[in-house]
């Protein structure tokens, strides 16, 4: 089984159960001991696009790279370059709610800051380059 | 078994465990949250007395706030309250307490002892709107006091008396009042609501839920 691929589904499988909690809590308070600003950052015009949240975006991402991820280390489909491209985005997007988070909201939240480092854990995979992981491979 | 086979397996098993974890986990938070809602067993401090009241005072639905100026969230769903206030003009009536978060929030103490100063000479609610409005200005104010200033000056409200108030122990005595009242009503953050004795959790996503509730709300007053 390839483990760059297994690394991956493993991150992308905790995403999911993050943006799951994230999409079935939608309008609860949370409990938020580490950062203290979730419910601040959760309730914000920021955590919905288009009236969708953005816990279920990352829920449709996480989940469209553990399937890729999956299918590649079983060898079904050769798809990491798309996990590539699909985190590409999603980094970029992360960059720009830790910027809202610390420069607009002024509050943090625990399960967004997890989700940000999943997603850069993702792309940071993704990217690396495959000469140097060949062997993993 | 095919090669085929195994990851879709392996798919619809993580997903199953996924959901699985995600719906433990938010049973687990919202069990503790929820205590007071459930209103069987343990009935909230859902009425709280006191408060502010913005509305007719007869209306038979009171919506209780526990707010915090400085919190976004409160701020966000500022506008939502008063639409509901507008749609329901004889059959709602908010009743508002403070509840400054103040170890997350330097300068909410200070807004709710703002409010409160401009209430003693009668326009508390002109400067909670005001302090609600203009909430993402004065939250970054290193030092919101002259800004707080400008607005009672805008209102028309004597300087002297207003400064007076904004450090009387009073008033600083109202608000822990307010938090104290919170406490027992076990608030676990801002903005919490309740509806005629029952906690909104979740809270509505819009003005819309609130009018659901509002509307599946029985007349008899609270």
């Amino acid at each position: 089984m390839k483990q760059r691929a297994t690394a991956i589904g493993v991150v992308a499988f905790l995403g999911m159960v993050d943006a799951l909690y994230l999409t079935v809590m939608r309008g609860v308070h949370v409990p938020c001991s580490v950062t203290g600003g979730c419910n601040e950052v959760l309730t914000s015009p920021y955590s919905e696009v288009l009236g969708v949240p953005l816990s279920t975006i990352g829920l449709a991402f996480y989940f469209s790279v553990f399937c890729f991820a999956v299918l590649d280390a079983f060898e079904v489909a050769h798809l990491l370059r798309w996990v590539f491209w699909l985190a590409l985005p999603a980094f970029v997007i992360t960059l720009i709610l830790l910027y809202l988070q610390a420069f607009v909201i002024l509050h943090f939240c625990q399960y967004c800051l997890a989700s940000a480092a999943f997603v850069s854990t993702i792309f940071l995979i993704s990217a690396w380059p495959r000469r140097t992981t060949q062997n993993l491979n | 078994m095919s090669n085929k086979t195994k990851p879709l397996i392996v798919i619809v098993v993580a997903v199953v465990v996924a959901a699985g974890i995600a719906f433990y986990l938010s049973r687990q938070s919202t069990t503790t949250a929820s205590v007071a809602s459930s209103g069987n067993e343990t009935p909230i401090a859902v009425n709280p007395g006191g408060g502010h009241i913005r509305g007719k005072a007869t209306a038979p639905v009171t919506l209780v706030e526990f707010g915090d100026y400085e919190c976004p969230s409160c701020g966000y769903y500022y506008p939502m309250v008063e639409e509901v206030l507008r749609r329901y003009p004889d059959r709602v009536k908010l009743e508002f307490h403070h509840y400054p978060l103040i170890q997350m929030h330097a300068h909410a103490l200070a807004a709710a002892m703002a409010a409160e100063a401009a209430g003693d000479q009668g326009k508390y609610w002109e400067m909670h709107d005001l302090l609600y409005k203009n909430q993402t200005q004065w939250a970054r104010n290193p030092n919101p006091e002259s800004q707080f200033l400008a607005y009672a000056a805008n209102l028309g409200l004597d300087a002297n008396k207003f400064m007076r108030s904004l450090k009387s122990p009073d008033v600083e005595k109202r608000i822990l009042e307010d938090i104290q009242r919170g406490s027992v009503a076990k608030v676990e953050g801002t903005p919490s609501f309740y509806i005629n004795g029952q906690a909104l959790n979740p809270l509505p996503k819009g003005v819309d839920d609130f009018a659901a509730i509002i509307d599946s709300t029985p007349q008899a007053a609270k």
